[in-house]
């Protein structure tokens, strides 16, 4: 009995150091990789001649106007994700992309094909959304406007919103038919 | 659901052990047989002190200033009446987010003594309620939008000082702890509390991340924790003569 009552304080603490423990290893201090935060830009290709079949675009090279590195870089697809640039909050932003087709013409020897560059304008507006105290804010993009811009040899035909409002990435918010 | 289920187990754990062992000192009382008494000057009434832990973390973390008083007043030999009274400022940083909390806050309740001191002891191995209360601010020092891509060389970064004034949150703690007598009259503790969130209101678009008393909050729901270390100083209000039967 004796023993017991000099053990108790000992028992006691013991439960408390068990239950500090606890306070160490948080996993809400990191972003999951499988939370939804800044979506990208989707853009899917159409046939121009039938305006729901999609249409790969031949060796595709894309990058930001003003940005020396590639996003994508000589790859025949259907659909593309665009990262957009913030450059002010609830304001309108624009970020200009070259899409380029054939870019194996660029280098080859052949003469009578050539690669051909178009540039997408697509104007936003940032807005900012709380997501957790790991990953903080990411922003969602409303009022979306996208255009191409005319040359004398555009590859792009049509370009249509879809969606104006950039908040999730399950589907294509800009169709480009061609 | 995994941290729920050690909670509750460490929970059942931390209320079991003191019962345990007091019960069977029940038994050995029961044995004793009554055929003298001694006479023992008791003193009690209120106890006041502060949390060094919080004065000691002040000193030594940048991002942290608190300082806590708490009393406790006698009602019974087991129960209590105690609380606390404090202001804290805590700055939260991480890639994404710096944002400082700071605030007052009242705790108030009481403590429940498991044990059995002998003579003229006031020493405490207890069990607590509170409810408490909190008044602050939380200022967005800085903050980066979250992204996963790394296409343009800086994602957007803000120092504009957003402020959220003005919250509130209100919580009920369950308090585990020690006070045991140093010297004549001065006391020294350490508890343990968890903390169950009852209401907090909430700045648009944000959360609070730190609340002043409470601790951080965490994502999966609306427990917390915090401990205390303390220096307390009896105020002997009370004196009396006790009589107490000593067995052969």
């Amino acid at each position: 009995m004796k023993h017991n009552k000099v053990f108790k304080p000992f028992k006691i603490l013991l439960s408390l150091l068990i239950l500090t423990s606890m306070f160490s290893c948080e996993r809400d201090d990191i972003c999951a990789s499988a939370t939804p935060t800044t979506p990208h830009l989707i853009v899917s290709f159409y046939n121009i001649n039938d305006r729901t079949e999609l249409k790969t675009v031949r060796r595709m090279r894309v990058k930001e106007a003003n940005n020396p590195k590639l996003i994508i870089d000589d790859s025949t697809k259907n659909s593309i994700t665009l990262p957009l640039r913030i450059e002010v909050l609830d304001n309108l932003n624009t970020t200009r992309f070259e899409l380029t087709r054939d870019v194996d013409f660029i280098s080859d020897e052949d003469t009578t094909t050539e690669a051909n560059t178009d540039i997408l304008e697509v104007t936003y507006t940032p807005e900012l959304i709380y997501v957790s105290r790991a990953c903080g804010y990411k922003s969602i993009f409303n009022g979306v406007i996208a255009g191409r811009e005319s040359d004398p040899n555009n590859w792009i035909i049509d370009v249509e919103v879809i969606n104006t409002t950039i908040n999730n990435e399950n589907a294509a918010h800009i169709n480009i038919y061609h | 659901m995994q941290r729920i289920s050690i909670f509750i187990i460490s929970l059942i754990f931390l209320m079991v052990l003191p019962l345990t062992s007091f019960g069977q000192e029940g038994i050995v009382n029961q044995e004793e047989t009554l055929n003298d008494t001694i006479v023992v000057k008791q003193k009690y009434g209120l106890r006041l002190g502060g949390d060094i832990g919080k004065l000691a973390r002040s000193f030594i973390d940048d991002d942290y200033t608190g300082f806590e008083i708490s009393g406790d007043y006698r009602l019974t030999k087991k129960l209590y009446l105690a609380g606390e009274l404090g202001t804290e400022e805590n700055t939260i940083r991480n890639d994404y987010l710096d944002v400082t909390s700071k605030g007052n806050y009242f705790k108030a309740g009481i403590d429940y003594n498991l044990y059995r001191n002998w003579l003229d002891m006031e020493n405490l191995i207890y069990t607590g309620l509170r409810v408490g209360v909190s008044t602050f601010s939380q200022n967005l020092n800085n903050y980066t939008v979250y992204t996963t891509d790394q296409y343009y060389d800086t994602p957007f970064t803000s120092s504009d000082l957003r402020e959220y004034k003005g919250l509130s949150a209100i919580w009920v703690e369950f308090v585990v702890g020690v006070k045991a007598e140093l010297v004549t009259n001065l006391f020294a503790g350490i508890n343990v509390q968890v903390k169950g969130m009852v209401a907090e209101n909430e700045p648009e678009n944000f959360e609070n991340l730190f609340v002043p008393g409470f601790n951080r909050t965490f994502d999966s729901g609306r427990f917390g924790f915090g401990f205390g270390y303390n220096v307390s100083y009896l105020i002997p209000i009370f004196k009396k003569n006790k009589k107490i039967p000593v067995g052969e």
